[in-house]
C-alpha cells in the first residue's frame, strides 16, 4: 500500500463532496458533501504523516478537523432549522436574500 | 522711565476697547455702558499723565519714544518690503495725548448730563469711544500710513455723530457733506503718502526727517531736485501739498471749509470733542508733524495764505451769524487758520501751542454753550433754543456756565494773561517777524492781526447777547431753572476754564533749571520743548523694537539743536524780541479795541448794529451767504460740473458700456453658446458618452451569464478553472 493509494480515496472523496455541493439543491445533502471535503483533508494529513514525516502531527491535526466537522455540522444543521422555519423550505435556490 | 506694549499701547486700546464691549452691551446695560466709556478714557488720561510728567522730568526737545514692531512683511527673493508700525511720542506728542485724554474726559462727563435724556444716549458713548481711541491711535502713529487709518476712522465717527439725530433731514445732509467734502483732502492726503512712499520707500516720520536730512536740505533753502518731479512739479512741493490738502479738508481751511459749520448739526458735546478740540485739530497736527516737508517744498507762504484767509474770512461771518453754536464753529475755523497761519510763517512752537490752548478753551466754549442750549427749552415746540435773539440776561440764571465761558471768551480774544494772548499773539508776532522778507508777507500779517480785532468783537457780541442785558424772550426766560452746581453739568467747564490762564504754557512746571539748556531764549517750558524737528539729527537714527525696552533705548540725542529763535543771529535774535514786544502792545490794543466795539453796540447799545448792517448791505448779505460758497459749490461746481459729468458718465455707462459692451458680449456669448451646444449635444454625448455605454454593454451580454448569483455555478467554476490549471500545469 502506497501513499498513492491514499490520496486517490481521498481524492474520490473530495470529488465526490464537490458533485454533492454543485449538483444537489437540497441543504442538509449540501453539508454532507461539505463532511465529504473535510474527511478528505483529514484523510490526506493522516496519509502524508504516515509516509512521510513519522510523527503525530498530521493525526492530531486529523482529529481538529474531526472536532471542526462536528463543530461545523452542529452550526450548519441549525442554520438550517432557522432557514425552514423563515421559508418553510430547505431548497438552496430559495436562499436568495443575499442576492439582491 | 520704562515704557512697554502696555503702557504705551493701552492709551489706544482702553477706548478701543471699551468700544467693542460697548458695541454690544449697550442695548440692555445703556448705564454700565456708559461707565465702561468714561473708566476707559480715564484711564488712558491717566497713562498719558504719566507718559507727560515723564517727559516734564527729562525735559529735552530731543527726548522720544519710539517703539516699532513689524506689521507685514512680504520681502521675497532679493526684495524688501516690510510695513512697520510703531509708537513715536516725543514732546508734542506727550503734550497732545495728554489734552485730547484730559479733554475728552471732561467731555464725557458733561456727556452723561447734555445726552441723558436722549434716546439714543448709550450709543452716543460708543461712537465717542471709537472717536476718541482714533484720536489717541493718531497721535500715538509713528506712520503715515497708521496716521492714514485712524484719520479716517475719525472721518467716519464725525460722519456718524453728525447725523447722530439723523430724523432730521438736516442732519443727514450735513453728516454726508462734511464726509464728502473731508474727502477730497484725504484723497489729496493719500496721495502725498504714495508720493513720499514712492522715493522714500518708507512712511515713517523719522524716516521721512532723515530723508530730507541726508539729502541736502539745509535750513531755509531747500534743494528740490533730489526728490524728482511729478508733472514738472518737484516732488516735495507736490507731496507736501497734496498732504497740506489733507489738513485742508479735515482742518476746514479754505476752500473746504464749508462742513464745519453744518457739521454743528450733531449733539454738543460732540461738536465739543471732534469738530472743535481733537478732530479738526489733527489736520494741524498732520502739519505740523509734516513741517520739514513742508519748508523743503517752499510751501511756507502758500500756507500762510490759506491760513489767514480762513482765519480772517471766518471771523467775518461769525460777526452776523444769530446761532450760537454757528458764531463757535466759525470762531473755530478761524482759530485753526491761525494755527495754519503759524505753521505758515513758520511759528512751529507757537502754532502747535494754539492748538493746544483753542483745544481747551474752544471745547469749554462749546460745552458753555451746550449747557446753555439745554437750559433754555421751548415748551412750544419742545426743541432746544440756539438763537441768540431769544436770550439775553442768562447771567443770573446759570452763573457758572457764565463765568466758565467769561474765561474762554477772554482766552480766546487774547486778553492778556490768558493763554489766547499766549500763543495767538505769538503766531502773529512771528507773522510781524516776516514782514522783512518782502511785501508779500503783510497779507497774512493784516489777515492776521485783523482777524484777531474781529475775533474779539464776536465773540464779545456773543456774550453779551447771551448773558447780559434783558431777556428778549420773557416766557423762555421765565420757565428755565436757576441753576445749581452740578458735577457733571458745571465741573467740566470750570475745570476746563482753569486751563485758560496763560501761566500753565509759561514757566516750568518740575522747576528745572532750563538755563542749563544751551540756546534758549524763551524761559517757557512749552517752546523748549516743542521745537522743530531738525532734519540732521535723525542721520544716524535707529528704530527700536518692542523687544529691547530699556531706560538706554529711550534715546536722547546728543547732539541738540535748539532753534528758538528762528536759527538767527544774536543780532536778529534781538529784532525779533523787539518786534515781538511790539506785537504783544498792538495785540492789546486790537483786543480792546473789538471788546469796545462790542459793549458800543451791545452792552450799551450806543451803536445800532442795523445801521451798520443796511450801510454795508452788500457785503451783509455776502456775509449772510457765507460768500456764495456753499452756492458756489452746489449751483456750480456740483450742478453745472460734476452733475453734467455724472450724467456724461451715466451715458457712456448706459448708452456705451452696457449698450454695445455688454449687450455686445451677450451676443458673442449666445452664439458661443450655440455652437458649445452642438458640441456637447453631437460629439461629446452621443459619440463618447452613449458611445461608451454602448461598448460596455456588448460585455455586459457576454458578463451577465456568469454573474448567476448561484453559489453552486460559482463553486462549479472554481472546480473548472482549477482542473483546466492543474490541467495546464501537466501533472
Amino acid at each position: 500500500m502506497s501513499l498513492f493509494w491514499y490520496l486517490s480515496v481521498s481524492f474520490v472523496l473530495f470529488f465526490c463532496g464537490i458533485a454533492v455541493m454543485i449538483a444537489r439543491k437540497n441543504i442538509i445533502a449540501i453539508l454532507l458533501g461539505i463532511e465529504l471535503i473535510l474527511n478528505a483533508a483529514a484523510l490526506n494529513f493522516a496519509a502524508y504523516t504516515r509516509f512521510l514525516n513519522q510523527n503525530l502531527d498530521g493525526h492530531i491535526m486529523s482529529l481538529f478537523i474531526i472536532i471542526i466537522a462536528a463543530a461545523e455540522a452542529a452550526v450548519g444543521l441549525a442554520i438550517v432549522i432557522r432557514f425552514y422555519q423563515i421559508r418553510e423550505s430547505i431548497h438552496i435556490d430559495d436562499a436568495t436574500q443575499l442576492q439582491h | 522711565m520704562d515704557y512697554t506694549i502696555w503702557s504705551v499701547g493701552l492709551i489706544f486700546l482702553l477706548p478701543f476697547m471699551a468700544f467693542v464691549v460697548n458695541t454690544v452691551i449697550v442695548k440692555r446695560f445703556t448705564t454700565l455702558a456708559v461707565g465702561i466709556s468714561c473708566s476707559a478714557i480715564f484711564g488712558s488720561f491717566l497713562l498719558s499723565l504719566r507718559i507727560f510728567s515723564d517727559f516734564q522730568n527729562k525735559f529735552a526737545a530731543d527726548y522720544h519714544i519710539h517703539k516699532v514692531f513689524n506689521w507685514m512683511n512680504l520681502s521675497g527673493g532679493d526684495q524688501t518690503f516690510v510695513v512697520d508700525m510703531g509708537v513715536y511720542i516725543d514732546n508734542m506728542g506727550s503734550i497732545m495725548l495728554l489734552m485730547v485724554t484730559g479733554v475728552a474726559f471732561l467731555i464725557h462727563i458733561f456727556s452723561t448730563f447734555y445726552m441723558r435724556d436722549d434716546a439714543r444716549y448709550g450709543r452716543f458713548f460708543v461712537y465717542l469711544s471709537l472717536f476718541t481711541s482714533a484720536m489717541l491711535g493718531l497721535v500715538l502713529s509713528d506712520n503715515l500710513l497708521s496716521f492714514f487709518i485712524f484719520w479716517e476712522l475719525m472721518g467716519f465717527c464725525s460722519y456718524s455723530l453728525i447725523g447722530f439725530y439723523y430724523e432730521k433731514n438736516e442732519a443727514g445732509d450735513a453728516s454726508i457733506k462734511a464726509f464728502m467734502t473731508t474727502r477730497i483732502g484725504d484723497v489729496f492726503f493719500l496721495l502725498g503718502i504714495l508720493a513720499i512712499w514712492s522715493v522714500v520707500g518708507n512712511v515713517t516720520f523719522v524716516d521721512i526727517y532723515r530723508f530730507i536730512g541726508e539729502n541736502g536740505f539745509v535750513g531755509k533753502t531747500a534743494d528740490l531736485s533730489f526728490f524728482g518731479t511729478v508733472i514738472g512739479i518737484p516732488l516735495a512741493t507736490f507731496a507736501g501739498l497734496a498732504i497740506f490738502m489733507g489738513t485742508i479738508g479735515k482742518s476746514a481751511q479754505f476752500p473746504l471749509q464749508v462742513w464745519l459749520p453744518d457739521a454743528m448739526m450733531g449733539p454738543t458735546p460732540c461738536s465739543a470733542l471732534i469738530h472743535a478740540a481733537t478732530m479738526v485739530a489733527a489736520g494741524v497736527y498732520l502739519s505740523l508733524r509734516m513741517y520739514p516737508l513742508m519748508e523743503a517744498g517752499n510751501l511756507n507762504y502758500f500756507i500762510a495764505i490759506i491760513g489767514g484767509i480762513t482765519a480772517f474770512g471766518a471771523a467775518t461771518i461769525a460777526l452776523i451769524q444769530t446761532d450760537i453754536k454757528a458764531v463757535l464753529a466759525y470762531s473755530t475755523i478761524s482759530q485753526l487758520g491761525y494755527m495754519v497761519l503759524g505753521i505758515g510763517v513758520g511759528s512751529y512752537t507757537a502754532a502747535f501751542m494754539h492748538l493746544i490752548t483753542h483745544a481747551v478753551f474752544k471745547a469749554c466754549l462749546f460745552l458753555s454753550a451746550g449747557s446753555v442750549i439745554h437750559s433754555l427749552h421751548d415748551h412750544h415746540t419742545h426743541e432746544h433754543v440756539q438763537e441768540m435773539p431769544r436770550m439775553g440776561g442768562l447771567r443770573k440764571k446759570m452763573p457758572f456756565t457764565f463765568w466758565a465761558m467769561m474765561f474762554c471768551t477772554l482766552a480766546i480774544t487774547g486778553a492778556p494773561f490768558f493763554s489766547g494772548f499766549v500763543s495767538k499773539d505769538r503766531i502773529l508776532g512771528d507773522a510781524a517777524v516776516q514782514l522783512v522778507n518782502g511785501w508779500k508777507w503783510y497779507i497774512p500779517a493784516i489777515l492776521g492781526y485783523g482777524g484777531a480785532f474781529l475775533t474779539a468783537f464776536y465773540m464779545f457780541r456773543m456774550m453779551f447777547l447771551t448773558f447780559f442785558g434783558e431777556p428778549r424772550d420773557k416766557e423762555l426766560y421765565d420757565h428755565m431753572h436757576t441753576e445749581h452746581f452740578s458735577w457733571n453739568q458745571n465741573l467740566p467747564l470750570l475745570v476746563l476754564s482753569v486751563f485758560t490762564f496763560g501761566a500753565w504754557y509759561c514757566g516750568s512746571f518740575t522747576g528745572q533749571s532750563i538755563a542749563k539748556v544751551p540756546g534758549v531764549q524763551n524761559k517757557e517750558w512749552f517752546s523748549t520743548l516743542v521745537t522743530k524737528p531738525d532734519v540732521n539729527n535723525f542721520t544716524h537714527y535707529q528704530k527700536q523694537p518692542w523687544e529691547k525696552v530699556d531706560k538706554k533705548s529711550d534715546l536722547v540725542f546728543e547732539k541738540s539743536h535748539y532753534d528758538a529763535s528762528h536759527g538767527l543771529e544774536e543780532k536778529e535774535a534781538h529784532r525779533v524780541h523787539h518786534v515781538h514786544v511790539i506785537g504783544a502792545i498792538v495785540s492789546v490794543f486790537i483786543f480792546l479795541g473789538g471788546l469796545l466795539m462790542a459793549m458800543m453796540m451791545y452792552y450799551w447799545k450806543k451803536w445800532n448794529p442795523g445801521r451798520w448792517t443796511s450801510a454795508f448791505s452788500f457785503w451783509y448779505r455776502a456775509l449772510q451767504n457765507k460768500y456764495y460758497m456753499d452756492d458756489l459749490y452746489i449751483k456750480i461746481i456740483i450742478q453745472k460740473g460734476l452733475l453734467n459729468l455724472n450724467n456724461f458718465l451715466a451715458f457712456l455707462d448706459m448708452g456705451i458700456y452696457d449698450r454695445y459692451a455688454v449687450d455686445g458680449m451677450a451676443k458673442v456669448n449666445s452664439w458661443a453658446f450655440k455652437v458649445c451646444r452642438w458640441f456637447d449635444d453631437v460629439i461629446v454625448d452621443t459619440v463618447v458618452v452613449d458611445g461608451t455605454g454602448a461598448s460596455v454593454r456588448i460585455f455586459n451580454v457576454v458578463l451577465r451569464t456568469f454573474q448567476s448569483g448561484k453559489i453552486q455555478f460559482y463553486i462549479f467554476m472554481i472546480l473548472f478553472v482549477m482542473v483546466g490549471y492543474i490541467w495546464q500545469l501537466n501533472i
